[in-house]
């Protein structure tokens, strides 16, 4: 990957903004068009549409659509999957079309891509310094997923990580990288614990099945698994499952399982209290609790993606998959609906600047 | 039942008519001869337009030509990929073609990839606009394009051999044969069409990198006159395809699809000066295997076996003609995500015509399938004609028509839903059409009502799967003008088309995706001598491509020019030379969001005949 003078600049000045920050951060002045909002990741069409992104401003008061396109006039690429960030740094990740674009967060201006070594990339974290992306690789091979290293200044690929079937969600710690193998097309139920100052296989923890969604406090990591569905033929269907493990040597895992039918998703947390979806409803979890709520938070929430952040949830809707969708924000504290926004094409991320 | 009385007093109703017809002497051998000449007997009130051979030579592809002459919209996934129709703002699915009388869309999908069909060895190619399930069954529902082939019993020996080469290492190698005796006639077409087809991608450094074709095809005709009163014809085709799917101008592709396809039809006709007694036995078969990854060995494959069997008997009075038809058709299908499953439909159907008197005719079908898999609905079609005087007749045709479940719908593992019901439509269509020394033109108009639509939805617990799921209004109006003129020795041809075309969601009265609200082909072909120029000039309004309108691909002007010259010209051979120029101004436009089509293009073609 080639660097120019004005990417180089940019990087240096960003750098400069970062130590700016870390210095003092009552003066809260906007580093960019797009900061203090909410970034919305809109996957596009599969059928070779481009994914999008969204801005809103933090008051609500203003929303842009297609912001990457508007300020590189460029497509990002067929199904943008997620967006990981480095400080700055936004890795806006097109599974498809097999390519990351790199951006400033709060400008939307390109700073670099990633179009080779990459095989049906997924998600974006950082550890130790350096970016992790899960790969599913060809997805007719069960063998050949990785996790491939970047080069955070370079954004180079540096090497691959080779990993059991279906690496999805990442989460990085100062040394640790772990990784939800929620199976690609088929299932699997295992954790991966990357040591990632030697970019080793340190440990493998075996989950509910179908990992879906990671948090990690005090301690402990916690991972809700969907189960299997019980549409995927020649596979019996299973329940959802939440595992707590504790990080120090991954044992004392504590699971709290769900019905067989039951297939829960999109583990949040905020103020020691977890928040998952199930079944068209929203529950809550004190995090000292020691069962599962009998009882949901909100009801009569059918959702996309859902993103809990400071006190509110957002909530995605991809209605018909072929027509925009809608990011709607809910108060956690009154559960009344604040606004509803019309976005782009089957809106999957939520992010926040 | 409703259906059952309906079926009984149409039946007296007949009966009536019977008693007060008077026979008459009707030439029944030229209609046996002729391949489905239900098509024209029994479908008075709907447009036909016929392409025969001078339109036929004169298009690369099935696609290339309707989407120059018709007014039917094609997506296509990237030039010679998967190609697929809009006929009245309605889906793939909701178009059928019929292989000389038969349905052939894929019992699998449900629909007709155009670009897996060669059309140049039918005899014609007839585009019949709207409905027409009694006929021609599921899919017939915007209307039904007809492949005709050629019986020929008069003593002659034909042969003809096309070779082309063009831009893109384009080839294609055809050759004719055709010969007969008063008794015997036989008609034979090979084809071979390759493309390495890496077009550039116009505004951009890009290629079609991924998008090499190759096929193979052969079509056969045999007929055998047993005696004056029986014929015995056999029909066959076979199609071998291999394509790399071309990717997209933001996703790079390593797909490869092949898929053959295999037909044949029996057919014997007793008859005589009254009635035609008609038994057709025939076999399709179709196949395909798609690669993800064409450098990796797994691919998805399905494929279906249909048995057909149809008895069909005419009789013909001096103003009135009856048709009854059996059919019973079973069909077995596997694949990698599809259960091994069969389904058994047999179907009954009436036919009648009745001419009033010389200036009015109308026909009224009705048909009724019986099978365990779904409930089926009722079809019927009235079809008016009246001729005003020489040079204006308008016509009505009022139906009801389906789209059943595909085997992919309904036994697809895991997604398959066996509480399908077939979508249905009812239609209404008023046509005008004049006719003069040169010039012929015709206006049509046509409202639609479209229920139970068919979608694939992601349904919370289940996943994706198909359900029942909308209802669509569909209304629009169609013009024609074809406009002939000879002098001496010039000549000239100008065909027009144009159709505006509204296709609405119910649910939020919005146009459905990749509808062009206007389309236009205009055609003009001049010829002097031994020298012929063509322009096709095709207009397509912009279409949207999400659900919602918030997204569209704009229209666009394509225009091809083609120039023909005879270098041999004897009783025993004619050779000619052509060339042609696809994209004549170079236009960069997709018909398919994000897959550009072919630049500018060139194609040099040797005919000889003798």
């Amino acid at each position: 990957m080639k660097m120019n003078g004005k990417i180089a600049s940019l990087l240096a000045l960003g750098f400069l903004i970062i130590s700016c920050e870390s210095d003092d951060n009552s003066v809260d002045l906007p580093k960019g068009e797009y900061d203090n909002g909410i970034l919305i990741s809109n996957e596009g069409a599969f059928s070779g549409g481009t994914g999008t992104i969204n801005y809103i401003s933090d008051d609500y008061s203003t929303m842009e659509s297609e912001v990457y396109k508007k300020v590189n006039n460029e497509d990002l690429g067929t199904i943008v999957q997620s967006i990981g960030f480095n400080d700055d740094e936004a890795y806006i990740i097109a599974n498809v079309s097999n390519k990351i674009s790199i951006v400033n967060r709060n400008t939307f201006e390109k700073l670099g891509e990633i179009t080779t070594g990459l095989n049906n990339p997924r998600y974006f974290a950082v550890s130790n310094g350096k970016g992790y992306v899960s790969n599913w690789g060809d997805t007719a091979d069960e063998n050949d997923d990785y996790i491939a290293i970047i080069n955070l200044s370079s954004f180079a690929i540096e090497g691959t990580i080779p990993v059991v079937l279906g690496p999805e969600k990442l989460l990085g710690e100062n040394n640790v990288l772990y990784v939800a193998h929620s199976g690609a097309y088929g299932t699997n139920n295992k954790v991966s614990v990357i040591n990632t100052i030697t970019n080793e296989l340190s440990s493998t923890i075996e989950v509910g099945d179908v990992p879906n969604s990671m948090q990690i406090e005090d301690g402990y990591l916690w991972v809700l698994a969907s189960g299997k569905p019980n549409y995927i033929p020649g596979v019996e269907e299973t329940g959802g499952v939440l595992s707590k493990i504790n990080t120090r040597d991954y044992s004392d895992i504590v699971n709290y399982t769900f019905g067989v039918t039951e297939h829960p998703g999109s583990l949040g947390l905020d103020d020691d209290e977890f928040y998952y979806g199930l079944g068209g409803s929203i529950y809550k979890m004190d995090i000292e609790d020691t069962e599962l709520p009998t009882s949901a938070y909100i009801e009569n929430i059918s959702y996309y993606n859902m993103t809990i952040h400071d006190d509110k949830m957002y909530v995605t809707d991809a209605k018909d998959y072929a027509s925009n969708g809608s990011v709607s924000i809910y108060d956690l504290e009154t559960k009344e609906l604040e606004q509803t926004f019309d976005v782009g094409l089957i809106p999957g991320g939520v992010y926040f600047n | 039942m409703v259906h059952n009385k309906f079926l009984f007093f149409s039946l007296c109703f007949f009966t009536v008519l019977f008693s007060y017809a008077q026979r008459d002497s009707v030439v029944v051998l030229d209609e046996v001869v002729l391949t489905d000449a239900k098509l024209s007997q029994f479908s008075v009130g709907n447009k036909k337009q016929v392409l025969k051979d001078s339109v036929l030579s004169k298009s690369q592809s099935f696609t290339d030509l309707l989407r120059y002459n018709s007014t039917i919209y094609f997506k296509e996934n990237g030039y010679g990929m998967v190609s697929s129709p809009s006929f009245r703002g309605t889906n793939a699915q909701q178009t059928a073609v019929i292989w000389n009388g038969i349905n052939i869309n894929s019992q699998l999908n449900g629909q007709t990839d155009f670009n897996t069909v060669v059309t140049s060895n039918y005899n014609n190619v007839t585009i019949k606009s709207g409905g027409g399930s009694v006929q021609y069954g599921s899919g017939a529902i915007g209307g039904s394009i007809h492949l005709n082939s050629t019986f020929n019993f008069k003593e002659h020996l034909d042969n003809e051999v096309r070779i082309g080469y063009g831009s893109f290492n384009t080839q294609s190698t055809n050759y004719k044969l055709s010969l007969g005796s008063k008794k015997f006639s036989l008609d034979l077409g090979v084809n071979y069409n390759s493309s390495n087809n890496d077009y550039k991608y116009l505004g951009t450094d890009q290629k079609n990198e991924n998008g090499a074709y190759e096929n193979g095809n052969v079509d056969l005709s045999l007929g055998y006159l047993i005696s004056d009163n029986n014929i015995l014809k056999l029909y066959h085709n076979t199609y071998l395809g291999s394509r790399d799917f071309s990717g997209t101008l933001l996703v790079k592709s390593n797909e490869n699809y092949k898929n053959t396809n295999v037909r044949t039809m029996l057919e014997w006709s007793n008859f005589n000066d009254k009635k035609i007694s008609r038994l057709k036995l025939a076999h399709l078969y179709e196949r395909y295997r798609y690669y993800a990854n064409k450098d990796r060995p797994e691919y998805a494959f399905g494929y279906a076996n249909s048995y057909l069997f149809n008895y069909d008997y005419k009789y013909t009075f001096s103003n009135v003609i009856l048709n009854g038809i059996v059919d019973h058709n079973y069909t077995d299908v596997i694949g990698r995500n599809i259960e091994e499953s069969n389904r058994s439909i047999t179907s009954l159907s009436i036919l009648m015509q009745h001419k009033l008197s010389s200036k009015f005719k109308y026909t009224f079908n009705v048909r009724k399938d019986y099978t365990e898999d779904f409930s089926s609905p009722f079809l019927f079609v009235f079809n008016g004609d009246y001729s005003f005087s020489n040079i204006y007749n308008i016509t009505l045709s009022a139906s009801k028509n389906y789209r059943i479940p595909t085997f992919n719908d309904m036994y697809w593992v895991g997604a398959g839903n066996k509480d399908l019901v077939p979508e249905t439509s009812k239609q209404v269509e008023i046509g005008n059409y004049f006719k003069f020394k040169n010039i012929q033109f015709n206006v049509l108009g046509y409202y639609t009502k479209l229920s139970e639509m068919i979608q694939w939805r992601p349904i919370s617990g289940e996943g994706w799967i198909p359900v029942n799921v909308k209802d669509v209004t569909q209304y629009g109006a169609e013009a024609e003008v074809a406009v002939t003129k000879q002098i001496g020795k010039s000549k000239l041809v100008w065909l027009t088309n144009y159709a505006y075309t509204k296709s609405i969601d119910d649910s939020n009265d919005k146009q459905l995706m990749y509808v062009p609200l206007h389309k236009v082909t205009s055609n003009l072909a001049f010829s002097y001598k031994k020298i012929e120029a063509y322009m096709q000039l095709l207009r397509n309004g912009l279409v949207y491509t999400t659900t919602d309108s918030s997204r569209e691909l704009p229209g666009y002007t394509v225009a091809n020019l083609g120039m023909n010259y005879e270098v041999v010209k004897t009783s025993k051979n004619t050779t000619s030379l052509g060339l042609r120029i696809n994209n004549l101004f170079n236009k960069e436009y997709q018909n398919t969001a994000f897959r550009p089509m072919p630049n500018r293009n060139l194609m040099v073609q040797l005919t000889t005949k003798f």
